[in-house]
């Protein structure tokens, strides 16, 4: 099953003609204004006519009169002001789309200078690496240690290519997930452990205890549990141990990613998760990265029908990265993992953590 | 200038260390910051005889680093070192006062080459000039060494460059000095983007010490060539 995420949109919303649109809807609210007045004073100027004219209305013409103008213009003030009232709607419509407009708009540009950073920094240790070796001025181990520092720096240049790539298959609603059924408990072991060689500065525990069987798409759930810890390492790398637990729910599982750094402090999940979010400051460097990593996570989250909390730690400082994902398919949604699957794939990871899930949960 | 103490500002580890040891093979010692907030506190106390700047950094950017240092009297010579490589950038940088500009990712010989050239030129500035210190121009006297211009009971203040350039000039009194050998001199390794840059610092200079800026009495305009001096 390859199903196909659905379109982000990271267009800029149309500008240009809103100033014109904004101009009609004041002509329009006027227009209204001086109608809602007209009817409301045609009885005095009907009655103004007839004595113009020289003939004085008799009492049961002048109530007539009055009472058919003033259902006249209780019926124009409602449709006028119900009017105006969708006008000042669309109004409000407007405005927020520029703000959202402006908003985006710096944050594009932040990412432009994030991205250039980004690639132009191990671009050149990567140059003045190879620049080093080539003229002879490192030898032996520390040749060996630029060589590897250089390969380093050639895989955060992928990473960011990828992370940009998807970015925009995403955009363009052609960034598929294979879904099948997976043991997210398996995944979140093996990539814990290949993440714990990447950072060894940083303490990763990681908590799961039993299967824990989804539908998703492997290499999105490794690319998320990647972005979610190497994110935890950037933020609070330094202020103790990064857990990664896996824990089956009514729904299906949940994968969270649990540090002890500075926690949501006070920002909105909403636009932690919305593409190219940085600092204010476009040259001062808070932490590495442009402002995609959670963007990512979210959508992959969303393309494989799960959903994605952000929430500060309980008990303490830090933050809580949970991502849910739907059970497997043709599971009742409250049996416990070992219950549901007679034919031991929870033994088989146990075994062997390796290995695929059987078939016969698809 | 062999022994000269560097300070590198850069908060990417990889680069850090890849420029440092190459630095430290050609003499020089290097002491590497990531952090520009800390960075200034460090040119204050520890008075490097060079900083290689970068731009985006963690707790103060390099911009306002240069900035602050040269708005408090600091001539420390700063080589902005950064992947923000436009031409606003550039010119940005220069503007605020830093020595030279070096987009990301650059050639290993050319930052080792242009290291070379601003150390040069500050050793130059601290030598005792065959001109002497001062300069006098009627009744304009320039301190050249002190950066400072008297003019009828005012002190008025001269940038570095601005002062290299009357150097340049006063060191060979009447004869014509080519903008090509002002710029070699003054900014070194090819660092700027145009000969025309001279003429603008030329034009500011003629505003310190000329009695009428329009009408040059000191600072002669060579067509074509260069400029000469004449006290």
């Amino acid at each position: 099953m390859t199903p196909t995420a659905a379109p982000v949109d990271l267009r800029r919303p149309v500008r240009g003609p809103l100033w014109v649109f904004g101009l009609i809807v004041l002509l329009y609210a006027a227009l209204i204004s001086w109608w809602v007045v007209f009817f409301s004073r045609q009885g005095d100027v009907l009655m103004a006519r007839l004595k113009v004219a020289g003939s004085a209305p008799d009492e049961v013409t002048r109530q007539a009169l009055y009472e058919a103008t003033y259902e006249w213009s209780r019926m124009f003030m409602f449709e006028g002001g119900f009017m105006g009232l969708l006008l000042l709607a669309s109004m409000g419509l407007v405005l927020r789309s520029i703000r959202q407009d402006v908003a985006l708009a710096r944050r594009q540009r932040d990412f432009v200078s994030a991205v250039t950073h980004e690639l132009r920094s191990p671009l050149a240790s990567i140059r003045l690496y190879l620049d080093s070796l080539l003229m002879g001025r490192a030898e032996g181990e520390k040749a060996q240690r630029y060589l590897k520092h250089a390969r380093l720096d050639v895989d955060r240049l992928s990473r960011l290519v990828e992370e940009v790539l998807t970015t925009r298959a995403l955009a363009e609603g052609v960034h598929e997930v294979h879904l099948e059924d997976v043991d997210l408990a398996e995944i979140a072991s093996r990539v814990a452990a290949r993440l714990a060689e990447l950072h060894p500065g940083a303490r990763l525990d990681v908590s799961t205890a039993e299967p824990a069987w989804v539908r998703a798409d492997t290499h999105a759930v490794e690319r998320i549990l990647d972005n979610l810890v190497s994110n935890a390492v950037k933020y609070a790398g330094q202020e103790g141990p990064i857990r990664v637990e896996v824990v089956p729910t009514s729904g299906g599982a949940r994968l969270a990613v649990i540090d002890r750094g500075p926690g949501l402090r006070g920002a909105r999940p909403k636009d932690l998760t919305a593409a190219f979010f940085r600092g204010q400051n476009e040259n001062v460097r808070t932490h590495p990265g442009v402002g995609l990593g959670l963007f990512v996570v979210r959508s992959l989250t969303e393309a494989q029908g799960g959903h994605l909390e952000l929430l500060d730690r309980a008990g303490g400082a830090g933050l809580t990265v949970a991502v849910s994902l739907p059970h497997a398919d043709g599971r009742p949604p409250d049996a416990a993992p070992s219950d549901a699957r007679p034919a031991a794939p929870a033994d088989t990871h146990a075994a062997a953590p390796s290995d695929t899930p059987p078939e016969a949960s698809a | 200038m062999s022994g000269a103490r560097l300070m590198l500002v850069e908060d990417e580890a990889h680069l850090a260390e890849v420029v440092s040891d190459n630095l430290e093979l050609e003499g020089w010692s290097v002491d590497v910051v990531g952090d520009g907030a800390v960075a200034l506190e460090r040119i204050r106390s520890e008075r490097p005889d060079l900083v290689l700047l970068d731009v985006m950094l963690p707790g103060m950017d390099g911009f306002h680093v240069c900035d602050a240092l040269r708005k408090e009297g600091n001539r420390v010579p700063i080589l902005f070192m950064t992947a923000k490589g436009s031409r606003d950038d550039r010119v940005h940088g220069l503007e605020l006062g830093g020595d030279d500009y070096l987009p990301k990712p650059f050639d290993l010989t050319e930052l080792i080459l242009r290291v070379r050239a601003i150390l040069r030129r500050s050793e130059w500035m601290a030598t005792p000039s065959d001109a002497g210190d001062v300069l006098l121009l009627g009744d304009v006297r320039v301190d050249i060494k002190g950066c400072s211009v008297q003019r009828g009971g005012r002190t008025l203040e001269l940038s570095p460059k601005e002062a290299l350039i009357l150097r340049c000039l006063a060191e060979r009194p009447g004869d014509v000095v080519t903008r090509a050998e002002i710029v070699q001199r003054v900014w070194g390794y090819d660092a700027f983007p145009t000969l025309r840059t001279v003429d603008n610092f030329i034009v500011r200079l003629r505003r310190l010490v000329e009695p009428d800026a329009k009408e040059p009495r000191y600072i002669h305009t060579v067509r074509g060539s260069g400029y000469r001096l004449t006290p």
